[in-house]
């Protein structure tokens, strides 16, 4: 019991994780835990190692040093496979989906972390669980695009497909590489609305890449600043201020930032 | 740019330039005024070409010809179909996409990248000499010539036409927990599918031609026959079978054409 409620407290906690590409550090060793149910948005200017952290966190890629732990697994000894999917799920920036295959194909792929081997290969000619990527794609109400080529579909609709697969997999914890970059405001407003309704409807862990403040505040409870691969600051979502914000993004880091001083 | 990198690339640039000062040190060596053309092999060879005229087109020889660009056909697609089954499975291990761990994985690769070379290192005429010591001048004499070293082939090309397709697909499946094999079936596979078929099809063209030439050991077909005309002197009915040829290419090109535009719209 008591464990279960720990793994329930901290459903991801990493120790000291780092990942360095050749001479570039992208992630000095950071730590953070982070429980069921949260919603987190990560902030941080390009570059600041938001995209690799999420890469670590779905397992991507492997840290160079640390542990992860995802529901006290350790995630990077671990073969893909059913529990993996079942755990962490990824949605990216550019939705890469596979552009040849039909959308109903693109969503199945969701389910390839449970279906047996033979399963998967005769998904292809006779869908498998079809019900459910129906089901997915009527929620995100682009039903009637299920037998088109998912290349035809313009960048939205693949948006959408994307979310339905996340929603075939039905993992634990849905992590989002900048969802919203490339979208308009009311688009964006309409993602997140999507994305957080998807998480909070069975009390999924959410973790998202977001740059715009207002969203920040509105669709989540944490915000974790990164800046040169480092934690500036992990603060509750309504302190997450214009000014604090802005501070992370600042081009000039030399320059001192005086607190309530203005610029 | 680091030193290193610097110094590598002089050291290309320092490669081109000696291979460019090699192949024009060949052309010193060329005899340009003497020899290069046999005297009187330009009379020689147009009196060649006008006698190719007119084309023997007598319904007798014409249904001759299409029995010959049949079997030379049935030969083509026999073997290549052969060579796909070989060169599939060997192309996605040499890719080394599939493997379940990293070091068993990667030793098969280059084990049967190996194979691959060693398989179309050896020309479909001199695998085709073997097998008729074999087999005698039967069709699975032919097929296994032309399959053999067009598995290599296929097979060298399917691996790197496996590798060559976005990653960023492949990661989102792999982060759907998808294993190594089912990222190729969803993900390689059909991004790479279009390109698989064309360069399938093309292939199919030179194995037409090797089919062809395939004579030369004895065995039937259109080489045959053009073999056996030049030996009449009856350059017409050559003419004709040179037709045939190029008419069966055209129209391996043109189903390729097709083929591949309904797989990309």
């Amino acid at each position: 019991m008591s464990s279960s409620s720990l793994n329930g407290a901290h459903l991801i906690s990493a120790d000291g994780i780092s990942k360095s590409y050749g001479r570039v550090q992208a992630l000095a060793p950071l730590s953070i835990t982070i429980g069921q149910g949260e919603r987190v948005a990560l902030a941080g200017p390009s570059g600041s190692g938001k995209t690799t952290l999420l890469y670590l966190l779905a397992g991507v890629i492997q840290p160079d040093s640390g542990e992860l732990l995802l529901a006290g697994q350790d995630l990077t000894r671990q073969q893909p496979g059913k529990e993996k999917a079942g755990l962490v799920g990824l949605i990216h920036q550019q939705y890469d989906l596979v552009p040849h295959l039909s959308v109903l194909h693109n969503v199945l792929a969701g389910r390839l972390g449970q279906w047996s081997l033979f399963r998967s290969l005769i998904s292809l000619v006779w869908p498998q669980d079809r019900h459910v990527a129906e089901a997915a794609l009527a929620q995100m109400g682009i039903a009637d695009k299920i037998h088109e080529r998912t290349s035809h579909l313009s960048g939205g609709e693949q948006q959408r497909v994307a979310m339905a697969r996340l929603m075939v997999q039905g993992s634990r914890v849905i992590l989002a590489d900048e969802p919203v970059s490339s979208l308009d405001p009311a688009r964006a407003e309409d993602l997140l609305e999507i994305l957080t309704a998807l998480a909070g409807a069975s009390g999924k862990t959410l973790i998202a890449s977001i740059h715009s403040p207002q969203l920040m505040r509105k669709h989540f409870s944490r915000v974790i600043g990164l800046r040169e691969g480092r934690i500036e600051f992990d603060i509750p979502a309504e302190e997450a201020t214009d000014q604090v914000l802005e501070k992370l993004y600042d081009l000039d880091q030399s320059e001192p930032f005086v607190w309530g001083g203005g610029n | 740019m680091g030193r290193r990198e610097l110094r590598l690339l002089e050291s290309r640039r320092l490669l081109t330039l000696l291979l460019a000062g090699v192949f024009l040190w060949s052309l010193s060596s060329v005899d340009w005024k003497g020899q290069l053309i046999h005297t009187g092999g330009v009379a020689a060879f147009w009196n060649f070409l006008s006698a190719l005229f007119p084309p023997d087109l007598s319904p007798g020889f014409l249904r001759l010809a299409l029995t010959a660009s049949w079997q030379t056909l049935a030969y083509a697609v026999a073997g290549i179909t052969l060579a796909v089954l070989i060169g599939f499975p060997l192309g996605v291990i040499a890719s080394g996409s599939v493997s379940c761990s990293p070091g068993t994985g990667l030793g098969l690769a280059v084990a049967v990248r190996f194979i691959l070379a060693a398989m179309r290192s050896i020309h479909e005429l001199v695998w085709a000499v073997l097998f008729v010591a074999a087999f005698g001048l039967s069709s699975l004499t032919v097929i296994l010539a032309l399959a053999l070293p067009y598995a290599g082939i296929l097979g060298r090309i399917y691996s790197e036409l496996f590798n060559q397709v976005p990653e960023e697909p492949l990661r989102s499946l792999r982060a759907s927990g998808a294993s190594p094999f089912r990222v190729l079936l969803y993900g390689r596979l059909p991004m790479a599918l279009p390109d698989l078929l064309g360069y399938t099809f093309y292939r199919l063209e030179c194995a037409i031609r090797s089919a062809a030439i395939m004579s030369f050991v004895g065995i039937r077909g259109l080489g045959f026959e053009i073999q056996l005309s030049l030996n009449d002197l009856l350059f017409g009915q050559v003419w004709t079978l040179l037709l045939f040829m190029v008419g069966m290419v055209v129209v391996v090109d043109l189903w390729s054409t097709r083929v591949r535009r309904s797989l990309v719209s």
